[in-house]
């Protein structure tokens, strides 16, 4: 039995080994790996404030679904901040090139396993992403108006802090694991690229990051509840914010976990099944 | 002319045998795209559930819109995203040395021989959506109009594309763009907004300069606005300052350009 599970198990040393050189690699394409945050995050900003505007200045109303006008800047501010530190790598394909490069044949013959490897991996992408989001959240403060920093930083108390870093990291996990079964799928298909890009239009859309999940239709917030997206983001950022109780926060936690579960045994069941019918040459 | 029709049909007929060979591929590129269209809609149907007006557009008005976008998406999936996909690649493998001894446009050659057969049926899908949001709409829009918006977003998938090269002919000398592609896909988000929504010199660039509030918002401006023209021929002026743009640095490219595969 034990045996049977350290299988499935990866050293602490060799898993820190993989995170560091993921980090170092990361870091070395300085243009791409900055360009591409920086730019994202300024654009949607944008993009949310000019839209924003718009239908507060249209409307009339001073509060849309429980939020002001800062409230709601608020809102994407840290939605985009807890994407980049979910979501670490923008385009997640490193599974199914390994299927279909072959290179997932060197691995089997490594005395460790496949899939926490290559979480390894993912949570290397961690490091470069905080030292992004501090330098963004320091930009945000430096040039917000000072008592719109100072609401934010309010409603940011330990317990807030607390309740945001557990669900953030249950939310990265969540993230990878619901990558493994759809990269696993390349073991049968010749191109999966199309799922994960269709699973970050549903993420980006019932996760909150298109538009708070409070703005949706009653009916439509009692369905994305059961679905795990909503606890990728929608509720790292509203434990983050201050607008969860701890009783809330334990319900959202177990039910990411849950889900964290199903995922986990969905895709070793896929990656059990591709395995067998496996064919790679050369390592 | 002729020799390019001739080769163009060439290129369908190939695109469309390749595309029934990788059966999983097709059927999931139809489903994303089902999945993007819907979660565009329902984007805006959230908005307007809290707003009546948007950049000075009903709900009406914005679905037609987004239909518009879906419609220059499908455009550009099918005729030309494949070909900028593999364009970086070919100029850093060495590849375009075969498309360069040919006796046609390196240019046409590179942009449309790849036909995405899997995203010709979302085109479909997309102008089916339109034909719905056309027909839904409370008052008479008129075949002139509704034939000029069609022929508008022609032009501004052209012009997406004509962008996107922009971002993607650096790779000449720079010899990577993956941060200039991230980059332009998060500017092209822009223009899945109504530009109204942008004010002052943000504007001002959306509608010159970075033209991603020509490429869909201002077609549906020539539908519902008062100068139909007007935005006509500010969609003409910026494609064609684009394509003598494009063309031009293309041809700097392919002189710095120097094969890597012999």
């Amino acid at each position: 039995m034990i045996r049977a599970m350290r299988q499935h198990l990866i050293r602490p040393r060799l898993f820190w080994q993989v995170l560091s050189v993921e980090t170092r690699k990361l870091m070395a394409y300085r243009f791409d790996f900055w360009a591409t945050t920086v730019v994202s995050f300024a654009v949607n900003l944008g993009i949310a404030y000019a839209l924003w505007r718009a239908i507060f200045d249209a409307s009339g109303q001073e509060e849309i679904g429980g939020f002001d006008f800062v409230a709601m800047m608020r809102y994407y501010v840290t939605v985009l901040i807890v994407r980049r530190l979910v979501r670490v790598h923008e385009r997640q394909r490193g599974l199914s090139a390994d299927i279909y490069e072959g290179t997932l044949t060197r691995y089997r013959l490594y005395p460790t396993p496949y899939l926490p490897m290559k979480y390894a991996e993912h949570l290397g992408g961690l490091l470069p992403a905080v030292v992004q989001v501090v330098v963004l959240i320091a930009a945000v403060l430096l040039v917000a108006p000072g008592d719109v920093v100072a609401r934010a930083l309010a409603a940011l108390t330990p317990g807030a802090l607390v309740m945001g870093l557990g669900a953030i990291a249950v939310a990265n996990l969540l993230s990878y694991l619901l990558i493994v079964p759809i990269q696993g799928i390349a073991f049968w298909a010749d191109n999966v690229w199309a799922l994960d890009t269709m699973m970050r239009f549903l993420a980006s859309f019932f996760g909150g990051i298109l538009v708070p999940l409070a703005l949706f239709p009653d009916a439509a917030r009692a369905v994305v509840q059961w679905l795990p997206f909503a606890y990728l983001y929608d509720l790292p950022v509203r434990a983050v914010t201050g607008q969860l109780g701890w009783s809330e926060w334990a319900l959202g936690m177990l039910a990411g976990s849950g889900w964290c579960v199903a995922l986990a045994l969905i895709g070793s069941w896929v990656w059990h099944r591709g395995d067998r019918i496996y064919t790679g040459v050369g390592i | 002319m002729a020799r390019y029709l001739r080769l163009y049909a060439a290129f369908l007929r190939f695109s469309f045998s390749r595309a029934f060979e990788f059966r999983f591929d097709f059927y999931f590129r139809v489903a994303m795209d089902v999945i993007f269209y819907a979660v565009s809609l329902g984007f805006f149907h959230v908005l307007y559930r809290h707003t009546s007006n948007l950049g000075g557009w009903t709900e009406a008005q914005a679905y037609i819109f987004v239909s518009g976008f879906l419609m220059v998406d499908a455009i550009h999936m099918t005729f030309f995203s494949n070909n900028q996909w593999w364009l970086p690649i070919f100029i850093n493998r060495g590849d375009l040395d075969y498309h360069l001894t040919r006796p046609v446009s390196s240019l046409f050659m590179l942009s449309l021989r790849e036909f995405a057969a899997n995203s010709f049926l979302n085109l479909v899908l997309a102008a089916g959506l339109m034909a719905w949001a056309i027909g839904r709409y409370p008052e008479p829009l008129g075949a002139g109009r509704i034939a000029l918006f069609a022929t508008l977003l022609v032009a501004g998938a052209v012009l997406r594309y004509l962008v996107r090269m922009c971002f993607i002919i650096p790779v000449f000398w720079l010899h990577s763009n993956n941060g200039l592609n991230e980059i332009n896909w998060s500017l092209d988000e822009l223009s899945d907004r109504p530009h109204q929504i942008f004010y002052g010199a943000t504007r001002l660039a959306l509608l010159t300069v970075l033209p991603f509030g020509v490429i869909v918002s201002v077609p549906a401006h020539a539908l519902f606005g008062a100068a139909p023209w007007t935005s006509a021929l500010h969609v003409a002026a910026v494609v064609v300052g684009y394509f003598v743009v494009v063309v031009a640095w293309w041809q700097m490219g392919l002189r710095a350009y120097s094969s890597a595969s012999s």
